[in-house]
């Protein structure tokens, strides 16, 4: 950016190649998946490594993370769904740490792209798909037939609630995905505004309010970062509840 | 809170005074955690409440895209151009209101036991 005044609040999305390959080039995105996965995995194993019974902090969090998951699990799952622990917990952290990356100056926000997020929510989809076949077999379709509908109007019904099953994908994607990017590009913006301000004489004495709500939303994004990461988990673990008891 | 400590301040405290305090510190510590508990409950339905509203939208929105792009995809199957998009797109604008319905449905279930939980301390107080 040569001109001080110009903000470009997009340029934080770009993807650029740091290990070319074509089509599987290594970019900034799975930099930072990486990086995501290593702190995830390094944390984790690090601070349980003594396997104190009075754990000192590095434990305790890693605990809470454990058990806040495993609670949300088993709350709208049941015992049964325990069996998904490892993969909503692996979900939650992946969010998680990848949108508190992002809040970080100058990092990449893994899940402000769709591609990412809505990959994320297929996994959901086809492990939801998938199991609910191999556990219930065609059992699985009663997921689509309400009890209590007369015959007559069960065409349609089941239409509209396979239209509904296959929304959950594209909602659970699009919310995590526009959450983040809305938020990252609100920020820059307002941030933006304090620069241009700045640049416009007398204006410049009003710069402080943008930087009051650039430091308000930098809370709020936070709490998105942190309340998005839960409802992906949440929201992934009501639907292996469906797999694994379809019907209403 | 006091009633229950009055009757039994003679028999234990006559013995000995640190078990009486012992057992006052049990009970402020567990004061404590229940408000502690209350506390996180109603800031956990505030989180929510953030959420919820997004969550509504995007499963309204979602169903409705997905209805139209199978009407779209079944069109370019059948050469319909453009009824069977519509249709369906009237059925993802009924599953788009059907879910709002159930996830509405959902949240209030999911509300009502913390509000429960938390006018049963304050009872318990007074």
């Amino acid at each position: 950016m040569a001109d001080p005044t110009k903000v470009d609040p997009i340029h934080q999305f770009a993807l650029t190649d740091i290990v070319p390959l074509g089509e599987f080039s290594f970019t900034n995105s799975s930099l930072f998946m990486v990086l995501t996965t290593g702190l995830i995995g390094a944390y984790l194993i690090m601070s349980t490594q003594k396997r104190a019974m009075v754990p000192n902090r590095l434990q305790l969090v890693s605990e809470m993370l454990y058990e806040f998951v495993a609670n949300m699990v088993s709350d709208s799952a049941g015992k049964a769904g325990m069996k998904f622990f490892p993969f909503v917990f692996s979900l939650f952290m992946f969010v998680l740490v990848a949108n508190l990356f992002g809040m970080i100056p100058f990092f990449f926000t893994v899940t402000s792209h769709i591609i990412v997020t809505f990959a994320l929510a297929m996994l959901v989809f086809i492990v939801v798909v998938v199991y609910g076949f191999w556990k219930n077999g065609f059992g699985f379709l009663r997921l689509f037939v309400p009890s209590g509908v007369p015959i007559y109007i069960l065409p349609l019904v089941a239409v509209i609630e396979v239209i509904s099953f296959l929304s959950r994908p594209i909602s659970l994607s699009v919310r995590l995905f526009a959450n983040i990017l809305a938020g990252h590009i609100t920020l820059k913006v307002f941030a933006g505004f304090i620069v241009s301000m700045g640049g416009l004489g007398w204006f410049a004495l009003l710069t402080p309010l943008p930087l009051i709500l650039t430091i308000g939303i930098t809370a709020l994004e936070f709490l998105v970062a942190v309340l998005q990461a839960y409802v992906f988990a949440l929201l992934t673990s009501m639907y292996i509840n469906d797999a694994i008891h379809p019907g209403h | 809170m006091n009633d229950p400590q009055k009757p039994k301040r003679p028999q234990t405290g006559g013995t000995t005074p640190l078990t009486s305090d012992l057992e006052a510190r049990i009970a402020r510590a567990q004061r404590e955690r229940r408000a502690e508990g209350s506390e996180r409950a109603g800031e956990a339905n505030t989180m929510t409440g953030w959420g919820k509203g997004l969550r509504l939208g995007s499963e309204f929105v979602a169903a409705i895209l997905v209805g139209l792009g199978i009407g779209w995809l079944l069109d370019m199957w059948l050469n319909t151009t453009p009824w069977l998009m519509l249709v369906m797109l009237m059925l993802g604008f009924a599953a788009g209101v059907m879910n709002v319905v159930r996830t509405a449905a959902e949240m209030n279930k999911a509300a009502n036991p913390p509000t429960a939980a938390q006018g049963a301390p304050n009872d318990l107080d007074e």
